[in-house]
Parts: C-alpha cells; sequence; structure tokens
C-alpha cells in the first residue's frame, strides 16, 4: 500500500522524479576537444559562463572603448521544476562606452532565459530583450553582430574576423588555479574589425575600429584561496594579441598566473605562473565605494616588460542586477617592449567575486 | 457702516437665536455630507490607487488576455521583450490560492526578481532578493497582514491550494514595503506556472519602455499586432477602471449631499425673509437716515454670508469626523461594497476645503437672494406706515400669467428629458427631470390651493376655520414659502422610500429566482476540489439534484471593469428556469453559441436581443448570438452567462466554483451535515438560499442607511421652515389678529385659526410634495437607476410607509402651527392696535 502511494506521488508530482535526476555543475575537463561553431553557443552544465566583446574605437573619435558582456549563470535549485519560466539559467549583460577625456557610460540587464532572454546552445547567439550578441556566417562572410541600447548611448556593431581564433590554455582549456579543477574553458578572438553605429545623446555616427571577442564557461575559477583577477586582452598594433591574467588571494599576492602572447605571424608563446608577473604602479580610488584599484601596472611577462596606462581613470562598472557588483574594466594603452591597445580588468577590489 | 452691518446682524441672531443656529446646521449638514463623501472616497480611492501602483508598478502598458480564463503566450514576451523600445518586460501570473485549512481566498502574484526588482520592488524584501532561499529558490514571500491574519512567521512551512494542485513551501520572507491591510502572497512565476497555470504562458505582460519612447503610439502600434484575445492598456486605464467602479454610486451620494445643501439653503431664504419682514420698520427708518437700497440688499445678503460662513466651517469639521468615523467603522466604500476591507487614512487638502466652504456660504447666499431683493425695494413710506410688503407693487397678473406659461413648459420638458441618455455614464438629464419636477411642485401650489379650497371658502364654517382658509386661498408670500419647504423635503423623502421600496421588492423577487436551490456550495473564485466532485457524482449523496457553475471575466473594453463570465448548466430549450428574463427569450439553434447577457450589459453595449456579438473567449474572437436579456442586481459592470456544453465546446475548461444543490426530500438534516462536512474538510463556503438572502438584503440596507437618515434631516428641516415662516406670517398679521381679538374672538379662536391655517399649508404642501416624490421616485427607478447602475425595477409606491410619514408629518406641522399660534396669542390685542395709529 505504501509502496502503491509512494508511486501514485511520483506520477503526480512529476518533479520529484526529476528532483533526483538534477545533475552537478559539469567540471571543465583537462583534453576535452572544442567544436566550432557548436563551442561558440551556451554551455548549458557549466555554472558560469560570459561571451565577452571589448574594443577600441578610432571613429568617431580615436580611443572611444566599448565593452558589451552576456553573462550566463546556472542555477540548479529549479532544475526539478516543470516549467518553461523555471529559473535555470539567468542571463546578464553589461555593456560600457569610455569616452576620452570625459567618462564611462554604463548599462545593464538581466533576465531569465525563456522570459525575454534566449542563448543558443549550438552556436553564439544571446539575447536580453533587444541587446544582442550572434555570430553568423562562415569563411570570407563570417561575422559577429553586436547590439546594446540605453537612454545614454546605443552601439551597433559587426565585428569581422582578420584572425583565426586563439585557443587559450591548452586547446582552450585555461588552468586557473594550483587544483586541476580550478579551470576554465577558454577561447579568443583578437583582432576583429569592427563597423557600424555609435550613439551618444542621441546622435548616430559612423564607428570603426578594432575589438577582441573571449568566451569562457567554467563552474570553478577562484577556489577558496582566490577573491578576484586582474586580467589584460590587447590587440598589438604590429598585429600580434596578448593575454594576461592572474588570480588574487585576499592580501593581493598571486594564486595563479599565465599568459598568452601571439605575433603577427600567428606563432603562439604560452608563459606559466613563474613567468607572469603584475605589480600595481598607481592606484585609482572609487568615490563610490572606497576600492582602491592599480590602474595602472607593471606586467612581465617572460622577457618583456610592459605597462599599462589607462586612457581615463574611472572605468568602474557598478552593476546592481542581479547582484550587486563592482569591477574595473577599461580601455588602456600599453607600451613598453610590445605596444597595443585593449582591455584591463580588475575584479575583486570591492568585494570578492561572486559568480 | 460695517459697523452698522456687525450691529444689525448680532441683534438679527440675538433675536432668533433658534433659526439661525438651525439655518447654521442646515448647511452644515450639506457640507459636512457632500465634504466627508468628497473626503472617503477621495482616501479610498487614493489608497487603492497605492494599493495597485505598489503591486502593479507603474508600467507604460500592460498586456493582459480579455478572457480570465486566458493568458498571453510564451512566444509574445519574447517578441515584445527584443522591440527596442522596450526597456524591460515583466511577466506575472496572478491566481487566488487558499492556505492550508484557512477557508479565505488569497492572491498569489507570481513575478519574475529580474524584472520585478525595477518595476515592483514593493513585491520583493526589503533588502532586494537575496541570493539564495528567497523566491528564486520557489520559497514564498508573505505580505506582514497576511502573516499577521493567519499567525505564520517567516520560516514556516505553507500549503498553497488551488482546485486540486497543492503546492507545500516554506515562507522566505515578508513585504514591508506593502500597505498594511494588502494580504497577499509572492512567488516566483515559474513556481506558480508549474503548480497552478496557464499551461502555455503567463497571466499578464507589464512593459516599461525606454526613456523618451512615445508610450500611446507604441501602445496603438502594438494593439494592431496583438491576436484578439489580447488587449493592451495604459496602467491610466486601470486607475480609470477602478474610479469608474465607484463613480456612480458616489455621484448619487453628493446629489443627496446637493439636496441637504439645498434645503439649508431653504432654510436660509425662510429665515431671512421672516427677519426682513420682522424689520421692515427698522429698514424703513434706516433708509429715511439715509442708508441707500442697495446697502439694505447688502445687508440681508451679508447676513446670509454670516450664515454660511460658521455653518460651511462647521460642515467641513463636522464632515473630517464623519469621515474618519466612516472608514473606521464601514471601510473606505461608504457602504457600497466596491473597496473590500481597506482603511484608507482621511487627508484633508486644502483646495477641495475651500470648494466646499464656498459651496456652502453660495448655498446661504442663495438663499438670501430673493429677501435681499424684496428689502432693497421695500417703498420706504408704506413700510413706515404698514409695514412689510410681501410683494412688490403690481406686478402680481404678470407672475401669474408668467406661472401658467412656465408650468406647461415645464410640465412639456420632463418627459423629453427623462428620455435623454446618459452622459458620460452619469443620468444628468434624470437629475435635471427631477429639479424641474421640484419646481413644478413649488410652482403648482397657489394652483392647487385655489382648487382645494375655493370651493371650501364659500360654504359656511365656524368663523376662525373661514379665516384660515381665506388666508391660504388669498396664497400670501409666506404661505407659499412654507408649503413649498414642505413640497420639497416630503417630495425628497417619498421618493427615496419609493426607490428603496421598489429596489428592495425587486431585489426580494430576483433573489427568488436567482436562488432556486436550498443549499449553495463556492469557494471564493476558486475551483471546487475535484474530490468534492467526484463525491457528489457517488450514489447515496442526500441529494437530488447539484447544479454546477463555473465563474470568469472577460475584458470588453479597457476602461471598464471586466465583466462576469458565468458558465452554468442551463437548459438550452429553458434558460429561463434558472435566469430571471426581463424581455423575449430567443430559441437559437444548437450550432449556434448562444450567451445570455444581464441588463447592464444591455445598457452599456447597447445590445439587443438576437443580436451576433463577438466576445473574446478563450483566446479567441468568437461570434455568439444573444438569446436574451435578464435581471442582475449582484454584478453592476454586467454579466454573460453561457451553458456549460456550449463553453466545453467552443473548448473552455469548465472548472467549477459553485454549487446549487437540491436535497432529496426528507433528508433535509442529512444534507446539512453532509455539506458542513464537506465545507470543512475543502476550506469552502456552504450557505443555505435563506442566509444568502438575509445577507443580501441586510447588505442592501446597510448601503441605504445613509439615505434614511438624510430623509429624516429634510423632514425637519421642512417642519421648522413652516414654523418659522408661520410664526413671522402670524407677526406680520398682526394687526388683523388683534382686530380679530378685538372683536370678540377669544385667545383659543384665534389659536385655532392659525393651527387650522398650518394644517391647511401642510395638507397642501403634502400633498404636492406626495405627487412629486411619486413623479421623482419613478424618476429614480426608471431613469437615474438604470443609467448610473444598470439595474432597472418595477416602481412600487410602499403606501404603508408613506402614508404614516405623511399623517405625522401633519400633525407635526399642525404641532409647530401651535407654536405660531401661541406668539399670535401672546400680543396684546390694544398695544398692536395702538401702534398701528
Amino acid at each position: 500500500m505504501r509502496r502503491r502511494r509512494f508511486l501514485l506521488a511520483s506520477l503526480l508530482f512529476p518533479g520529484l522524479a526529476a528532483a533526483t535526476a538534477a545533475t552537478p555543475y559539469a567540471p571543465a575537463r583537462r583534453g576535452t576537444a572544442l567544436e566550432f561553431p557548436r563551442d561558440h553557443g551556451g554551455h548549458a552544465g557549466f555554472r558560469t559562463e560570459w561571451w565577452y566583446v571589448t574594443g577600441a574605437l578610432d571613429l568617431p573619435e580615436r580611443d572611444i572603448g566599448f565593452q558589451l558582456t552576456f553573462f550566463r549563470v546556472r542555477r540548479r535549485s529549479a532544475d526539478a521544476l516543470d516549467s518553461p519560466f523555471a529559473p535555470r539559467q539567468i542571463l546578464f549583460a553589461h555593456a560600457a562606452v569610455t569616452l576620452p577625456g570625459g567618462r564611462l557610460r554604463h548599462a545593464e540587464r538581466a533576465a531569465r532565459a525563456g522570459l525575454g532572454a534566449e542563448f543558443s546552445a549550438t552556436d553564439c547567439d544571446v539575447h536580453i530583450g533587444p541587446w544582442r550578441m550572434q555570430r553568423t556566417g562562415t569563411g570570407t562572410g563570417e561575422h559577429i553582430r553586436l547590439r546594446a541600447l540605453d537612454p545614454g548611448f546605443a552601439f551597433e556593431l559587426r565585428l569581422t574576423p582578420t584572425q583565426p581564433l586563439l585557443l587559450q590554455g591548452e586547446n582552450g582549456w585555461s588552468q586557473k588555479g594550483p587544483r586541476p579543477e580550478l579551470a576554465s574553458h577558454y577561447v579568443s578572438w583578437p583582432q576583429l574589425r569592427a563597423e557600424g553605429q555609435l550613439t551618444l545623446d542621441n546622435t548616430r555616427r559612423t564607428a570603426s575600429g578594432r575589438a577582441w571577442f573571449d568566451h569562457e564557461w567554467s563552474s570553478e575559477v577562484l577556489g577558496e584561496a582566490g577573491v578576484g583577477w586582474d586580467w589584460i586582452g590587447i590587440n598589438l598594433d604590429d598585429g600580434g594579441a596578448l593575454m594576461a591574467f592572474r588570480i588574487r588571494d585576499p592580501s593581493g599576492a598571486t594564486v595563479h598566473a599565465h599568459a598568452a602572447l601571439r605575433d603577427a605571424a600567428g606563432r603562439l608563446t604560452r608563459f606559466g605562473p613563474q613567468d607572469v608577473s603584475f605589480a600595481p604602479l598607481r592606484h585609482w580610488q572609487s568615490p563610490r565605494n572606497g576600492a582602491r584599484y592599480p590602474v595602472q601596472m607593471q606586467i612581465r611577462i617572460g622577457p618583456h616588460t610592459l605597462r599599462t596606462t589607462p586612457v581615463i581613470d574611472d572605468q568602474e562598472i557598478i552593476a546592481r542586477r542581479p547582484l550587486p557588483l563592482s569591477y574595473w574594466e577599461g580601455l588602456v594603452r600599453l607600451d613598453g617592449d610590445l605596444r597595443g591597445r585593449g582591455y584591463l580588468e580588475l575584479t575583486g577590489y570591492s568585494d570578492r567575486m561572486a559568480l | 457702516m460695517t459697523r452698522l452691518a456687525w450691529w444689525l446682524i448680532r441683534a438679527q441672531f440675538l433675536s432668533r437665536r433658534s433659526a439661525t443656529a438651525l439655518s447654521m446646521l442646515a448647511i452644515a449638514l450639506g457640507v459636512s455630507l457632500g465634504y466627508a463623501i468628497h473626503l472617503i472616497n477621495a482616501a479610498a480611492l487614493a489608497d487603492f490607487a497605492h494599493a495597485m501602483k505598489s503591486v502593479q508598478g507603474e508600467p507604460d502598458a500592460i498586456i493582459a488576455p480579455r478572457d480570465s480564463a486566458g493568458h498571453v503566450p510564451r512566444a509574445l514576451i519574447d517578441e515584445i521583450a527584443r522591440d527596442e523600445s522596450v526597456a524591460l518586460v515583466a511577466p506575472v501570473i496572478e491566481t487566488r490560492v487558499r492556505l492550508g485549512r484557512d477557508s479565505t481566498a488569497v492572491r498569489l502574484i507570481g513575478i519574475d526578481v529580474f524584472s520585478a526588482a525595477v518595476l515592483m520592488p514593493s513585491l520583493l524584501p526589503r533588502d532586494g532578493a537575496p541570493a539564495s532561499g528567497g523566491i528564486l529558490d520557489g520559497g514564498l514571500y508573505a505580505s506582514p497582514t497576511l502573516l499577521d491574519n493567519l499567525g505564520l512567521k517567516v520560516g514556516a512551512g505553507a500549503t498553497v491550494i488551488r482546485g486540486e494542485s497543492r503546492w507545500e513551501t516554506p515562507i522566505a520572507g515578508d513585504l514591508p514595503a506593502l500597505a498594511a491591510g494588502e494580504a497577499l502572497l509572492v512567488a516566483d512565476i515559474a513556481w506558480v506556472q508549474a503548480h497552478f497555470g496557464p499551461h502555455a504562458g503567463v497571466g499578464e505582460l507589464r512593459v516599461r519602455l525606454m526613456p523618451g519612447s512615445r508610450a500611446e503610439a507604441w501602445r496603438a502600434a502594438w494593439a494592431k499586432r496583438l491576436p484578439p484575445g489580447l488587449d493592451i492598456r495604459a496602467a491610466a486605464d486601470n486607475a480609470a477602471r477602478i474610479a469608474n467602479i465607484s463613480r456612480a454610486y458616489r455621484v448619487n451620494l453628493n446629489v443627496l449631499a446637493l439636496v441637504a445643501l439645498l434645503t439649508g439653503a431653504f432654510l436660509v431664504f425662510a429665515t431671512q425673509l421672516t427677519a426682513v419682514a420682522q424689520r421692515s420698520t427698522q429698514f424703513a427708518l434706516l433708509g429715511v437716515l439715509g442708508l441707500p437700497p442697495r446697502m439694505r440688499l447688502l445687508q440681508v445678503l451679508f447676513e446670509g454670508v454670516a450664515i454660511g460662513l460658521p455653518g460651511s466651517a462647521l460642515g467641513l469639521t463636522l464632515g473630517y469626523a464623519l469621515a474618519v468615523m466612516f472608514t473606521r467603522v464601514i471601510g473606505g466604500d461608504l457602504g457600497g461594497g466596491f473597496f473590500a476591507a481597506s482603511t484608507p487614512t482621511i487627508v484633508p487638502e486644502l483646495l477641495p476645503g475651500l470648494g466646499f466652504l464656498i459651496l456652502g456660504c453660495g448655498a446661504s447666499l442663495m438663499g438670501a437672494l430673493y429677501p435681499a431683493w424684496l428689502n432693497r425695494i421695500q417703498p420706504l413710506a408704506q413700510a413706515l406706515k404698514t409695514g412689510f410688503a410681501q410683494r412688490p407693487p403690481g406686478d402680481a397678473p404678470r407672475t401669474l400669467h408668467g406661472r401658467r406659461v412656465m408650468l406647461l413648459a415645464i410640465v412639456a420638458v420632463i418627459p423629453v428629458l427623462t428620455r435623454l441618455p446618459a452622459i458620460d455614464d452619469l443620468p444628468l438629464a434624470g437629475y435635471a427631470a427631477i429639479a424641474l419636477v421640484l419646481v413644478l411642485g413649488i410652482a403648482a401650489a397657489p394652483v392647487a390651493t385655489r382648487l382645494a379650497f375655493g370651493a371650501m371658502a364659500r360654504t359656511t364654517l365656524p368663523a376662525p376655520l373661514r379665516i384660515a382658509v381665506q388666508n391660504v386661498l388669498q396664497a400670501p408670500l409666506m404661505a407659499q414659502v412654507a408649503a413649498s419647504g414642505l413640497i420639497v423635503s416630503f417630495a425628497l423623502t417619498v421618493s427615496m422610500v419609493t426607490m428603496v421600496a421598489s429596489f428592495r421588492t425587486a431585489l426580494d423577487q430576483w433573489l427568488d429566482t436567482v436562488l432556486p436551490a436550498p443549499h449553495y456550495l463556492r469557494s471564493k473564485g476558486l475551483p471546487l476540489p475535484r474530490e468534492l466532485l467526484a463525491a457528489l457524482e457517488l450514489p447515496g449523496t442526500p441529494f437530488v439534484r447539484v447544479e454546477r457553475m463555473a465563474t470568469g471575466s472577460l475584458s470588453l473594453d479597457p476602461r471598464r471593469p471586466p465583466v462576469a463570465l458565468l458558465v452554468r448548466e442551463l437548459d438550452r430549450a429553458d434558460p429561463g428556469a434558472r435566469l430571471p428574463f426581463s424581455g423575449p427569450v430567443l430559441t437559437t439553434p444548437n450550432g449556434e453559441i448562444t450567451v445570455w447577457v444581464s441588463e447592464a450589459m444591455q445598457e452599456v453595449h447597447g445590445l439587443r436581443t438576437g443580436q451576433t456579438l463577438h466576445l473574446p473567449l478563450l483566446g479567441r474572437d468568437i461570434e455568439v448570438v444573444v438569446g436574451g436579456v435578464w435581471r442582475d442586481y449582484a454584478r453592476q459592470f454586467g454579466a454573460i452567462a453561457i451553458s456549460a456544453t456550449d463553453y466545453r465546446e467552443l473548448g473552455g475548461r469548465f472548472e467549477v466554483t459553485d454549487l446549487a444543490l437540491w436535497p432529496h426530500p426528507g433528508s433535509e438534516d442529512a444534507a446539512r451535515r453532509w455539506l458542513a462536512a464537506e465545507a470543512a474538510r475543502h476550506g469552502i463556503e456552504s450557505a443555505e438560499s435563506a442566509d444568502i438572502r438575509r445577507l443580501s438584503l441586510s447588505i442592501f440596507d446597510k448601503s441605504f442607511a445613509v439615505t434614511y437618515a438624510l430623509e429624516a434631516a429634510a423632514m425637519l428641516i421642512g417642519l421648522f421652515g413652516l414654523a418659522v415662516t408661520l410664526a413671522a406670517s402670524v407677526w406680520l398679521r398682526a394687526r388683523e389678529l388683534a382686530t380679530l381679538s378685538a372683536l370678540g374672538f377669544d385667545r383659543a379662536m384665534l389659536a385655532r385659526a392659525v393651527v387650522f391655517e398650518g394644517a391647511l399649508i401642510a395638507l397642501v404642501g403634502l400633498a404636492l410634495g406626495l405627487a412629486s416624490g411619486i413623479a421623482v421616485g419613478a424618476i429614480l427607478t426608471h431613469v437615474v437607476n438604470p443609467q448610473a447602475f444598470h439595474w432597472r425595477m418595477p416602481l412600487h409606491v410602499p403606501w404603508t410607509q408613506v402614508l404614516p410619514i405623511a399623517l405625522a408629518t401633519l400633525l407635526a406641522g399642525m404641532l409647530a402651527s401651535r407654536f405660531a399660534a401661541r406668539q399670535a396669542t401672546a400680543l396684546p390685542a390694544a398695544h398692536v392696535l395702538a401702534g398701528a395709529q
């Protein structure tokens, strides 16, 4: 009798059966072969994922920075729920424009997938309302289209690849800490030609420049020790590309670091933790939350000594949705042994970076 | 000059203390009533609007199904969200649920925290949505009022029940931003959808546009693209809906207040007229001493304001107190049952208060206008010699002729006015007709007097009576004033009593037809548990017959409240067995979907029996035939009945919410026990038709209680007017009475003459008042009620109430004239006669 009732219950409440089947977060496994365009799409089993485009425009003005990031966060509490609106995947997006001599303009959107937002699992196609990032076409017709709109600014850009993808780490498996579980899948696409329109104060102008695309998905990167990271992604003036990061502990010491340099000819050099160091040269303190960001850094990567200089100091982003999140994300010039422009990202300076 | 004015006012108030005080009181009554209605309603609406704003946010557009059983499809949410002008889409599913064993229906609002955080922050706990353990993980947020009502705490487990679905989940937080009195639950939209539906979409989509977008154009553009089952509206339309809900009721109460104010004006008129008459010698003397006629006019007007101003000020204070008391005791719905369970805060504002102050002063000034004019044109010499001239010399014949023309014109206009439609849903022409009926009644008084007592004057009567008849027949100004006061007050009383009695009789009969079964089970809009319905199908229940009904609503016009949709097990061949039709009933072929609409639908949407109609049913545009119009006093905004068979054929789900049950003859007690047990088990409501009837009638009586108070006040004012004017007329005729007394009339005879005169005037006033009252009652019943409330009913004059009131008034009138008679007989005859020389 009791048994029958139990069976009946699982029929009446289909969620009950599904609850036991709730899957854990997928780990980033070393040796996973990435396939494109499928791996440009979302990886719903992982805890977090982002599609991240940064760039520097020379039209309508020199050194205008822009970025558009779509984040995906998986929540497991609704795994058992039988509803098309179940909040299993939350999407949020940050867009910003840096105006030299001016200030950073920033906007955000957040929604659950299935209610005015969606992402594709087979290609890069993610949107929240009218905000969108979408890859289309093949060969010379291949593009990534970006769109972000806000009362303060809007841009619609078409990115055209000039170089092949750059698989970070070991064929796209990027270690983030001393333990092998602390890793992500990480794909970059530097030196994208950007063309389109930039709207500022209701004036639409033609825009063009260079961009950098990152796509990274993981379930655990910071570990217990890490509180945040410093990262750069720079399109070098000579056509090369440089990516470097370090994970910091609360004292500011490096937990893990890594860098990859691809020269204009396509030769790739990787640098391990011992070959990469970040040293603050100058701090800028946020008037909003008091966080002190090392906006100017000396970075050593193997034989190269480099310096970053921000276009403007205040490129802090304070996001509220879905959760309060503050970080510094801005256009910098790189000089020293290598020269170029790109983005510096400083996280975990006001709070531990919570994903 | 001002000192003289003040001195005159002071003397006037001191010598006519009770009359002045009563005039002030009457003005105060009118002002206080109007002001209290305004305050209560403004507070209730503000309260409601605030509650709505905190629950709904302030979206630029709301997209919702027209049918309460409908939904906004998923694909549309995405399409709207991708629109470049859209900043945010906030999908919402709202439903009614029960919590555990408690039988109260509670609002459950399913939201999406990401959009609600921006648009409806009141629906989230104080610190925003916590990262985990909140509704995003399947918990509930409950409003503090609900927690208090149920004695629950945050952290407790709750069982949310609707129909067959049960959902056990913890209460994860409370909603301190919601106003007290708001009893609701908030959950994540996905959990609400999974447990209670709708299956393929959401209940409503609220849209916030990008700043700078043109919301109206955007809504208009989307209105064209939406499927027929959906409509798009502005948040302001919802506010208009709310204001519309109580509008007609409120306007009617305001008209009553206006009536009170007018009776106040009449009292000022009577008081000032007697004051002018009694002081004619004084004024004449002042005139001789150099006071210009203009100042004589201004003085009386000034005195009018001097009554009006304190009266209005008192009225404002009283009104405020009344409003506070009413909201505490009855709630903000003025007994109309529109805004359930709200105790709004009364906030007096300067401008409306000032408006009512001016209104009160204006009424008082209006009352003083004619006496002031009379005072101005008094011929000084005559006034000094013979006293007050009741009408200006030489204008009598013109007045009579003019009066006849005017009467005929009014008689012709009234029927036209009663046939005019409502303007903006208000029966303004009906109100005008009522005013004209009252004017007609007053204007007809001299004619009626002559007709009634002309013959009497020619017969031989005892001297006191003959004198009284003669006096009334000559219809001096004072007698007319006294009569008109009674005409108006009695007409108003008769009309209200008639209207209320007609309504009550009609309601009583209507309850008979709509409550055919001895027992009813209902769950306040929630579907009844299937287990219960299945139990009723089993053999051995004590019922011989069970009829099921489902309720929903349809939005036919975004600016009007939705109409009720009643899905009933009706016999299509004989719908009249269950619906009280007020006109012909059409038999339609089986293939045609037939609906039967209530009179309100007929009134508002201009429907006729036999016509086809397009209804937004089940998300589609469905053509139906109107099979008949039935009477419905329960749903003021209209109801559409459809047979359950037709509804199922259209693909609708017959989710039963109400049951009518007939017990087996002889097993009434078993039936009662059976129902009581089931009602307790499922937390639903069981009622016997007798209880429902009793409750309905008691609600009805309560909502009309305020009108009885007004009637009493009107009658009191009318009687007082009679006493004041009679006393004045006696005073004016002092010399005549003195002469009579010199001729041998003793005090008793004089008193009898005056009392008889009062009785005659009262009789004329009551007769005309009765006639006008029935006419006004007919207009209220047949014109004002259908236009304002969309209720039709046959006229029913409650003679058993009207005649005793008339008799009591007559006796009171005679009593009042005794007071005048005592004054008359108190005059020392010799002194008067000597003074006249």
